[in-house]
């Protein structure tokens, strides 16, 4: 008999185009267009040389720190500048034109000049006072203590990083990635969809479909259970081919952690699914009511996770961190992120049990709503 | 006796939907739950089928309390529910495999199981159309099938010829006949009463939840007072005629509205010659007269003072 339901509802199910399209065909789509849109986000970061004019006047070719200074920022393959020496005229003849991002006039102390605000413009300021903070420490000392000249020009050249940017994982950083795991997040949440299907399906209460199953020799839990696996079968694979379209198609990197990533998926599938069958139970005849919350819960969740600003799910997580825990677009986003960057399990773990829970009130409380064998109204 | 409820008593709130509402079914019957919209038909049927929670009563079928896991009553009764219950992403054929196997788990019989009711319902040439192609009286044939494949000793029928062409519903009613004469017990509810006294061997009228009357067509009609209803076309009629017809023996009253003058009679008296005569005698031109032998809705007009339909 499972069998025989089993096998029918898979039936049904495929040929469900509605739901085929938004639990299918819209993550795939939107996953198309995120590559779209998002593709050239990173290249967009790649640093840029600032091109940079100097006047070369006489105060400049006295300047031998700046002049040194100058030169190192501009050699080399991770070089700052690109300087060009010119006369005063030229200068602001090359700004105006934009052909320099600012050029400097070295009088008492050098001057940048730019014609608009800009990152280039932010950074050859920093350079700037950076290098005027250092000469004037440089010409205190040189005054106060001329005898430790030598020492001075060692702590110059020998400067100490304090901080070091480091990789849990050999894993590139990507801020894009993201947008793909709240996808991957929202497309496991419309599997709600159909576990509202199944719902709707088996209360007789809800469908006079579900009434004909109800008054046939077939316990309605068996029959619910059939139906249920069915469906859990359809949206896993449904995510799976997302999952696969976004590594080997549009090259989405997950890191090297696939069986855990595949784990996520698989949990990820049953929390939206018995979501989807929990709102169907509690909102009973309200088929707006149930479309509205599914699609409410998810859409917000997305939001918030950082599907549509990447910054969001660090927002929410700062100031927020209760409504991170709650969401389980997050939850689902932010085991992706956590199995990408990280080598460790605890925050994986965490999400992961944090979205069980979530699964065990669902089906629970489905299973409470739905054990019922009779209605006190049709 | 294959259905018997007692005092069965189901309350919405503070709307009591049945009233100790009690009947039964004989083995072989064609029993039709007669009522107006909203009189509890379907709830009945509901309780019945241990969908509906109910107050107070007691249903037997085959002799057994129904009960929501009394699997071995379930899979003697098929259901033609009032709404079309079918999946719209199976076949015909496929529709009516998946309905009789919650009853018939072996293939094999049940692939002939499947093929008598397609051919039974008339849809050989749809068996692999979707319900979307099918026109609304073959998706009412589709809904028949899925409920009768597995050929049970009790079918019910809710309403199931609902906005259904009276093409479909010749080949309905006629299905149910056939069905019967094959041996089932029905349980057939309707508001059309016509219906109910062509196919119905045994008739229960139920208004407000409460049984109003039960017997067959022809005892039901014999408890009224009424025998005969006659119909005369007249355009000239005046109050003083009318009031001298209705002091006539036997006439239980006399109706005149829009040139149709609508005379009921009482039992025991030659109904139409009298007012034949009085036509004469008051010479009254007239144009068309007929007779007619009283409905099932004259008979819950004279029970509730209202009609079927009201």
């Amino acid at each position: 008999m499972f069998a025989h339901i089993f096998s029918y509802r898979l039936k049904c199910l495929l040929h469900d185009r509605e739901t085929i399209f938004w639990t299918l065909l819209f993550p795939l789509l939107l996953a198309v267009f995120f590559q779209l849109a998002l593709r050239n986000i990173d290249k967009n970061e790649i640093f840029q040389v600032i091109d940079l004019a100097v006047v070369d006047n006489a105060a400049y070719r006295n300047d031998q720190f700046l002049r040194q200074a100058l030169a190192e920022a501009s050699t080399g393959d991770d070089r700052l500048f690109n300087v060009t020496l010119t006369t005063a005229e030229q200068a602001e003849q090359l700004l105006q034109t934009n052909a320099v991002d600012g050029y400097i006039v070295v009088a008492e102390e050098p001057t940048l000049f730019v014609s608009r605000s800009g990152i280039a413009q932010n950074i050859s300021k920093s350079f700037l006072d950076i290098y005027l903070q250092t000469a004037a420490a440089a010409g205190d000392i040189l005054q106060q203590n001329p005898a430790r000249v030598a020492e001075l020009f060692r702590d110059l050249a020998g400067r100490r990083h304090y901080l070091a940017e480091v990789s849990g994982t050999a894993a590139e950083p990507d801020t894009v990635l993201n947008y793909f795991y709240t996808l991957i997040a929202m497309a496991c949440l419309y599997g709600g969809f159909l576990g509202m299907r199944e719902i709707t399906d088996i209360e007789a209460n809800i469908s006079p479909l579900a009434a004909r199953i109800n008054v046939s020799p077939v316990h309605k839990l068996k029959a619910f259970l059939a139906s249920l696996c069915a469906a859990l079968l359809i949206h896993l694979a449904e995510i799976f081919i997302l999952l696969l379209f976004l590594r080997f198609v549009l090259q989405v990197a997950f890191g090297d952690k696939s069986f855990y990533v595949v784990l996520t998926t698989i949990l990820g599938s049953v929390a939206g699914v018995s979501f989807g069958a929990f709102v169907s139970a509690l909102a009973k005849k309200a088929e707006n009511i149930k479309i509205a919350i599914l699609l409410g819960v998810t859409m917000t969740g997305s939001f918030l996770a950082g599907m549509m600003y990447h910054n969001m799910k660090y927002i929410v997580s700062r100031h927020f961190p209760l409504l991170s825990c709650l969401n389980p677009v997050n939850l689902l986003t932010d085991a992706f992120y956590s199995l990408y960057y990280y080598d460790t399990f605890t925050r994986y773990a965490l999400n992961m049990g944090m979205l069980c829970i979530f699964i065990i009130i669902f089906c629970t409380g489905t299973y409470l709503i739905i054990r019922r064998r009779k209605y006190a109204s049709l | 006796m294959v259905v018997r409820i007692k005092n069965l008593v189901k309350r919405y709130g503070d709307l009591l939907a049945l009233d100790h509402l009690s009947f039964s079914v004989n083995d072989g019957e064609i029993f039709g739950l007669l009522g107006p919209n909203g009189s509890g038909k379907t709830t009945a049927i509901n309780c019945l089928l241990s969908l509906l929670e109910y107050d107070k009563g007691e249903i037997e079928i085959f002799g057994q309390p129904m009960a929501p896991d009394a699997y071995h009553i379930k899979r003697e009764i098929g259901i033609v529910m009032q709404n079309v219950a079918v999946y719209n992403e199976l076949t015909v054929r496929e529709n009516i495999d998946y309905f009789c196997g919650l009853y018939v788990p072996d293939k094999k019989s049940r692939k002939e199981l499947v093929d008598e009711a397609i051919d039974f319902v008339g849809l050989a040439d749809f068996a692999d159309f979707y319900p979307q192609k099918l026109s609304g009286g073959l998706l009412r044939r589709l809904n028949i099938a899925c409920g009768i494949a597995h050929k049970p000793k009790l079918i019910i029928m809710d309403e199931p010829t609902v906005a259904v062409d009276p093409q479909s519903r010749n080949k309905i009613l006629e299905g149910i006949l056939a069905l019967n004469r094959q041996g089932a017990t029905v349980i057939y509810t309707s508001h059309y009463m016509e219906e109910v006294e062509r196919i119905c061997t045994r008739i229960l009228i139920i208004d407000k939840g409460k049984p109003i009357a039960t017997g067959t067509k022809e005892e039901l009609k014999a408890m009224i007072t009424m025998e005969e209803k006659i119909t005369v076309e007249t355009q000239q009629l005046t109050p003083e005629q009318l009031a001298r017809l209705r002091a006539l023996p036997h006439i239980l009253s006399a109706e005149y509205q829009n040139g149709l003058l609508v005379v009921k009679s009482g039992r025991g008296g030659h109904n139409l010659e009298t007012v034949l005569s009085f036509i004469r005698k008051e010479k009254i031109q007239c144009g068309k007269i007929y007779s007619e032998l009283p409905t099932l809705n004259d008979v819950f007009l004279e029970i509730t003072g209202k009609h079927l339909r009201d």
